[in-house]
């Protein structure tokens, strides 16, 4: 096997001296000019410490040159180097192989998925820019004396984007995301959470217009909760929180006629009213009577086996008069404190 | 495995879903454990109210939390992955801010319902019976061997991720069905979709979006050749059961594969008769091929 022996390593102080290993990998290829895909195996040789970037490096280096891939950083910095490892997304820099070799497991390397591929491990990022894009990921100071200096925010109303300031833009969380596998036009978490990080954003001065525009086609109800994001993501930003966090707002705002905010709120509604959700009425308060009654057939197959609930006599759980009580006394509690609009100016403090 | 939980079977189990909570009683008195009731408590919010009203989502899922504390019961058992997300996050959310939990039981308090101190775990059956002493409970009354019948496990969602919440096992290559679907004696089919979303909780919202999701799953198991599709979760028993013949649509495809819950695989292993596990009770209905598999006693759901 070929020693490495490349500028690369030998600027990390002492990886020379670390003990090596023998990994193999696959790897998805893509020819764009044949449009082909195949998966090569390389066994390289590479310090115990390397990363599954180290390791393409040594592959690059020594086996086939023309294996491309992003990358800058090497530190999980910039966000180039977002790839499947083993059919997750992932930095892979920041993805040691050590474990992989003690394990004896050959990690298939691949392009990330929900974006074209346009050669090997290259992805084309240019829908992922064309979402962030749509999100205005910039302050709106409309109306406002902007500071000539700093324009210094406390630190609660700071905590509060906190995590969605760590985006890299790396993509891993669009990776995996299953709406976006159905609906190619859904916003994503990517854009989501950068959406949060203005609209969480004590200084900005767009929140309705930012959250009346996320709450139509292709926009925060589209997500279908299944993680992926919160999964994926290698700076913890927790996408599908700052999704919450944006419908939220927008019950907030008063933005609440989208189907997917109809049936949060039957939900609400349901709890309030006794205890447990209420199915019967979750179908026409999402998707509006008349559309009920065109999906009759399919609530009578539903009827036959028995899956609606005799909407006459709903659920009622013991003492909810409780739940009510604390219903109530939150919605008080919520109406003393300032609408976010409001609070936004005494949060944010200019600069000296 | 504890001999007494506080049960929690969700909206689903106890409404359109009744089969799961039928099947869950009958199984759980086979295993000898004993299903505290929770008369009191309100859906754990799905999700919706934790997107919509966060902080009465938390306030809640403290008061379901502190009722089972007030029952003398350590864990509460859910038969649902979306409770169990819904209650896990929650829990933790309390657990490890005692400013938040103190203002949350001051208001609890204040309209007189049980406050919580942040000593419960909530735990899904499948964690219960797939690993440790409830799996040795579970193989001691697995009497009937499913042999012959091919099962496709689908995890779905709220099971496995977020893993800081859920972390019970490795949440792209999980195994906890494949080792109950092996210990009932039959055989686990493997597929890619079987970690991917149903597409439930925007089936209403985004239909088009969720069927899109939900017809990789059926059309991944079906290829595989599985006789039926298992879940943990009832809503996408219900995604992948009730919506099939829209996702038959959707896709030009005419799937026909059964969808059993968990607890009705157990069940079918451990004897447990069809006035129970009440088959019946499935959009999607049995095939005869299948239910001689299943072996249950008695009639159970045909062809309709």
């Amino acid at each position: 096997m070929t020693e490495i022996k490349n500028a690369h390593f030998t600027t990390l102080k002492g990886a020379y001296d670390t003990e090596k290993m023998e990994a193999t990998l696959r790897v998805r290829r893509y020819d764009p000019e044949t449009k082909k895909s195949r998966f090569d195996n390389f066994t390289v040789t590479i310090p115990v410490t390397a990363s599954v970037l180290d390791a393409l490096d040594a592959i690059k280096d020594t086996h086939d040159g023309t294996l491309s891939y992003r990358k800058s950083c090497r530190m999980a910095v910039c966000g180039s180097c977002g790839m499947r490892v083993d059919g997750g997304a992932a930095l892979a820099c920041k993805t040691p192989m050590k474990k992989f070799v003690d394990a004896g497991h050959t990690i298939t390397v691949s392009p990330m998925g929900n974006l074209p591929v346009i050669k090997d491990l290259v992805v084309d990022m240019a829908p992922f820019w064309q979402k962030i894009r749509a999100v205005k990921p910039y302050l709106d100071t409309r109306d406002v004396d902007v500071p000539e200096k700093e324009w210094r925010v406390e630190p609660a109303a700071s905590d509060q984007i906190h995590k969605e300031s760590l985006c890299i833009l790396c993509g891993c969380c669009v990776s995996e995301c299953n709406s976006m596998e159905s609906d190619p036009e859904f916003l994503g978490p990517a854009a989501l959470a950068k959406a949060y990080r203005f609209v969480g954003d004590a200084r900005d001065q767009d929140t309705r217009e930012r959250l009346r525009d996320l709450n139509g086609a292709h926009g925060i109800w589209d997500c279908t909760r299944c993680y992926f994001c919160n999964q994926r993501c290698p700076k913890h930003v927790d996408p599908r929180d700052a999704i919450a966090k944006l419908g939220a707002e927008s019950f907030k705002e008063g933005f609440t006629r989208d189907e997917g905010a109809k049936h949060a709120k039957v939900f609400v509604d349901s709890t309030y009213k006794g205890g447990y959700l209420r199915e019967t009425e979750l179908v026409p308060k999402t998707i509006g009577p008349v559309n009920a009654i065109k999906d009759m057939p399919f609530a009578l197959q539903l009827a036959r086996a028995g899956k609606v609930p005799n909407p006459l006599s709903p659920h009622k759980a013991k003492d909810n008069d409780e739940v009510k009580r604390l219903w109530k006394l939150l919605e008080k509690e919520a109406k003393g404190q300032p609408r976010r609009a409001n609070a936004k100016h005494p949060d944010a403090v200019q600069g000296d | 495995m504890q001999d007494r939980y506080a049960y929690y079977p969700g909206c689903l189990a106890s409404l359109s879903q009744k089969e799961l909570d039928s099947s869950t009683r009958a199984i759980a008195k086979k295993l000898e454990i004993e299903l505290v009731e929770m008369p009191s408590v309100t859906c754990c919010g799905a999700g919706d109210i934790h997107e919509a009203k966060p902080d009465y989502y938390l306030h809640i899922s403290a008061r379901i939390l502190g009722q089972a504390e007030q029952m003398g019961c350590e864990t509460i058992l859910t038969i649902c992955n979306v409770c169990t997300l819904n209650l896990r996050q929650a829990n933790k959310a309390l657990q490890e801010d005692k400013d938040v939990l103190n203002r949350v039981n001051d208001n609890l308090k204040q309209v007189g319902a049980a406050t919580y101190q942040g000593g419960v775990d909530i735990r899904h059956l499948l964690w219960e019976v797939s690993a440790g002493e409830g799996y040795d409970r579970f193989k001691s009354i697995a009497v009937k061997s499913l042999e012959g019948l091919k099962v496709a496990p689908f995890y779905g969602c709220q099971i496995l991720r977020p893993a800081k919440i859920l972390g019970f096992e490795n949440s792209d290559r999980p195994e906890s069905l494949e080792r109950l679907i092996t210990a009932c004696g039959a055989e686990p089919i493997d597929y890619p979709a079987k970690v991917k979303c149903c597409g439930f909780p925007i089936v209403l919202a985004r239909e088009d979006v969720a069927l899109g999701e939900l017809v990789q799953p059926l059309q991944q198991a079906t290829e595989a050749g599985a006789d039926v599709i298992v879940t943990p979760c009832p809503l996408c028993h219900l995604s992948l059961d009730a919506w099939q013949r829209k996702a038959s649509a959707f896709a030009g495809s005419d799937y026909q594969i059964p969808i059993l819950h968990l607890a009705q695989l157990l069940g079918a292993a451990a004897g447990i008769e069809e006035s129970e596990l009440k088959f019946k009770r499935h959009v999607t209905r049995l095939s005869p091929e299948v239910k001689a598999k299943l072996k249950v006693p008695s009639a159970i759901g045909t062809q309709a």
